[in-house]
């Protein structure tokens, strides 16, 4: 991948989180998790099954919320707000960072509402003109333009997986937000329907932040930038893909991506 | 890892067949399964029995009532020829005078005329006898005839009158003449001049409208299901009103808002308590407060209505969570996920997604509350209501009620039409869940 040299040098961090801990009821899935994230990079989180990282990653848009014995410690910053403060309306958030979702997860509605959905829940478009736009554009963003446009009206549901993923990137991305997190959005796709997001995510770090959690640690070498390797809910190591991958520091860590465990 | 299986020995003798020879183990296997076979075939046979016999009594059940009311849909008519006096009913443009026509005798009119055709009959208990023949109602049926007809017919014209409901019955068959005359509800006399009318050919079985068209009455042949059928539907239209949204609240709420903890638990058992208390029990309950704290009408469908909704209100809301907890959570994900509130993601895609099993559950719920009769009683829904009722407060009754109280009078001509009637509940609670399985596949979506 190429390397931004502005970046390298300085990188800026969108977001921080720190000593984050995830409890559900008694017990501890997530024990004080650091890590700074880079603005307009991808991050993925990898490890094994159980191993936290989705549960971390629904801590950017306060997705464990919903679940009831769920409880979350410690900070994560982003423009200097700790988004775990109760203070901070998850309605709001969300607005700002995108989730796409393992699944995909199209309302059983037409490709056109599903994108409309959130502006006009947030009051984003003053009229059908500009929604018109609204969801050209996303869809244009998401490399969907192309294959929905004469079918806007059609229901989402029939649409192939592959089609329905950059949908719900395209909902997302409609909002406006500066973060998308994404939870393993390849898992459920054909390896073409794969190389397609990959390509897509790779053209939406120049406008997005973007987290994603994988199974594949082929994927993760592929489009991110720097990874993170968790293990039975405690961050193992953290660093440049590049290095992660080839000269890694941690023996869990070695283990994991030779195939050792996992 | 193995603590728990640990492998006690391995040797033959101590495993027995699982280290036999795979042909004696085949074998063994083998004889087994003719065994296992018989059993499943049993099973299916007692699973089939079972049916048939659910399905027999239903059938039995079915033709009881079908053999016994049938005949309710038509009505015996006797043939009278009528003079009506114009003069005594018409104004001086020549119209029928309702006040004159109110006021005047129809009934002594019809007996009359109806003794001409009798002339050897003279005594007068005997020609009370012979009026007994027709309708006590039958005035009253020719005073509408008149009335809607518009204008009184000059000279004579033969009209058919009701017949009595003995008449009715005898003319059915449903009367035995060879019994003692004494315990027969028809005398010998009038046994005679029936058949007299049978051979003059002025008897008839017509439809019987009346049925469809009236309120109870006193007289089998005056008496309909219109009243009870409008008794029920305001009835209905009010549990719908208060229980449908208040069910689909209390169940948006529980599944979605309610915090997890000891209340909430108490409520969720007990909504699911309240779905199992005898309706006699909520009965009792809107008598205690609708009628006696509130002061509410006795024997109004709205009363019942509200006592209906109280019995329904559990069935809807356990429905209702059923359907919301059957729409996948990644579709609430993905609304939550947008930055929806939780109310927009509850009202625009759990519930349109919810909307078919919610309807369902509702008419269901809905079905039984029509069903209902012991609720009713206890708020005076039980009268004896000879007016269709025309609004919210009217007395009323109800279908099943009415089918109660037919199925409780003397007259074997009630007998029939209580058979009707349920005919008519029946027919209203098989389309209703017609309804019910035809709106969920139609606003079914697959995802």
């Amino acid at each position: 991948m190429e390397m931004d040299a502005a970046t390298e040098l300085m990188p800026e961090s969108k977001l921080k989180a720190h000593e984050v801990s995830v409890f559900y009821g008694e017990k501890q899935a997530l024990f004080d998790v650091s890590l700074n994230i880079n603005d307009k990079s991808v991050t993925s989180f990898i490890g094994p099954s159980g191993c936290g990282k989705s549960t971390f990653l629904r801590c950017f848009n306060r997705m464990n919320d919903v679940i009831p014995s769920c409880r979350v410690q410690g900070q994560i910053i982003m423009d200097e707000v700790n988004l775990n403060s109760p203070k901070v309306d998850p309605v709001l958030l969300r607005a700002r960072v995108g989730m796409v979702f393992q699944k995909p997860n199209p309302f059983p509605k037409t490709v056109y509402e599903n994108v409309a959905y959130g502006p006009r829940i947030h009051g984003l478009a003053a009229n059908r003109q500009e929604m018109d736009f609204i969801v050209e554009d996303s869809l244009k963003k998401a490399g969907l333009w192309k294959e929905v446009s004469d079918r806007l009206n059609d229901q989402a549901t029939g649409l192939s997986g592959g089609q329905q993923q950059r949908l719900c990137i395209a909902r997302a991305i409609a909002v406006g937000p500066d973060v998308l997190l994404m939870d393993e959005p390849c898992s459920a796709l054909d390896p073409i329907a794969t190389s397609i997001i990959e390509e897509l995510i790779s053209d939406l770090q120049n406008r997005f932040t973007i987290l994603i959690v994988t199974h594949s640690m082929q994927q993760a070498a592929r489009v991110s930038k720097k990874t993170a390797y968790f293990h039975l809910g405690k961050l193992i190591e953290y660093g440049d893909t590049k290095e992660i991958f080839t000269r890694p520091q941690n023996e869990q860590t070695e283990a994991y991506i030779s195939g050792k465990i996992g | 890892m193995n603590d728990h299986h640990e492998i006690v020995s391995s040797s033959a003798g101590v495993a027995g067949l699982y280290n036999a020879p795979t042909s004696v183990r085949m074998a063994h296997i083998a004889a087994g399964l003719k065994k296992r076979r018989a059993a499943s075939k049993r099973l299916r046979i007692y699973g089939i029995a079972a049916i048939c016999t659910a399905v027999g009594f239903l059938c039995i059940l079915l033709t009881t009532i079908i053999s016994n009311g049938y005949t309710a849909f038509q009505q015996t008519e006797i043939a009278v020829t009528i003079d009506v006096p114009a003069d005594e009913i018409v104004d001086a443009n020549g119209a029928i005078d309702v006040e004159k026509s109110r006021n005047y005798n129809w009934d002594g009119l019809v007996k009359r005329s109806f003794r001409k055709a009798f002339p050897e009959v003279t005594g007068m208990l005997e020609q009370r006898s012979l009026g007994e023949l027709l309708s006590a109602n039958a005035g009253y049926d020719l005073r509408l005839q008149i009335e809607a007809a518009g204008v009184v017919p000059t000279g004579a014209v033969t009209y058919w009158v009701k017949s009595s409901d003995d008449v009715d019955m005898l003319m059915k068959g449903r009367m035995d003449r060879s019994i003692d005359e004494k315990k027969r509800r028809i005398n010998d006399a009038q046994l005679v001049w029936f058949d007299s009318i049978v051979a003059d050919d002025a008897i008839r079985l017509a439809f019987n409208s009346t049925f469809f068209n009236a309120a109870d009455s006193r007289e089998p042949e005056s008496a309909g299901v219109l009243g009870a059928i409008v008794g029920s539907a305001l009835a209905l239209i009010v549990t719908v009103v208060l229980a449908l949204p208040l069910a689909v609240m209390a169940a948006v709420y529980l599944e979605y808002f309610a915090p997890p903890g000891r209340l909430t638990d108490f409520i969720e058992v007990n909504v699911n308590n309240l779905a199992a208390v005898p309706s006699i029990v909520f009965g009792l309950l809107g008598l205690a407060v609708f009628l006696g704290f509130f002061g509410m009408p006795r024997s109004a469908p709205l009363v019942g209505g509200m006592v209906l909704a109280l019995m329904t209100l559990p069935t809807i809301i356990i429905a209702t969570r059923a359907s919301i907890r059957a729409v996948p959570t990644s579709i609430r994900d993905a609304a939550l996920g947008l930055g929806a509130s939780p109310m927009q993601t509850a009202l625009d895609h759990i519930l349109p997604l919810a909307a078919p099993g919610i309807l369902t559950g509702t008419i269901i719920g809905i079905a039984q509350a029509l069903g209902e009769t012991a609720p009713l009683i206890m708020i005076g829904m039980v009268a004896f209501i000879v007016d269709v009722p025309a609004s919210f407060t009217d007395p009323a009754t109800a279908l099943p009620v009415q089918i109660y109280i037919w199925s409780d009078s003397a007259e074997r001509a009630f007998y029939e039409r209580s058979s009707l009637a349920i005919m008519v509940l029946l027919l209203f609670l098989i389309s209703m869940n017609l309804a019910a399985v035809m709106l969920r596949r139609k606003f079914e979506k697959k995802w």
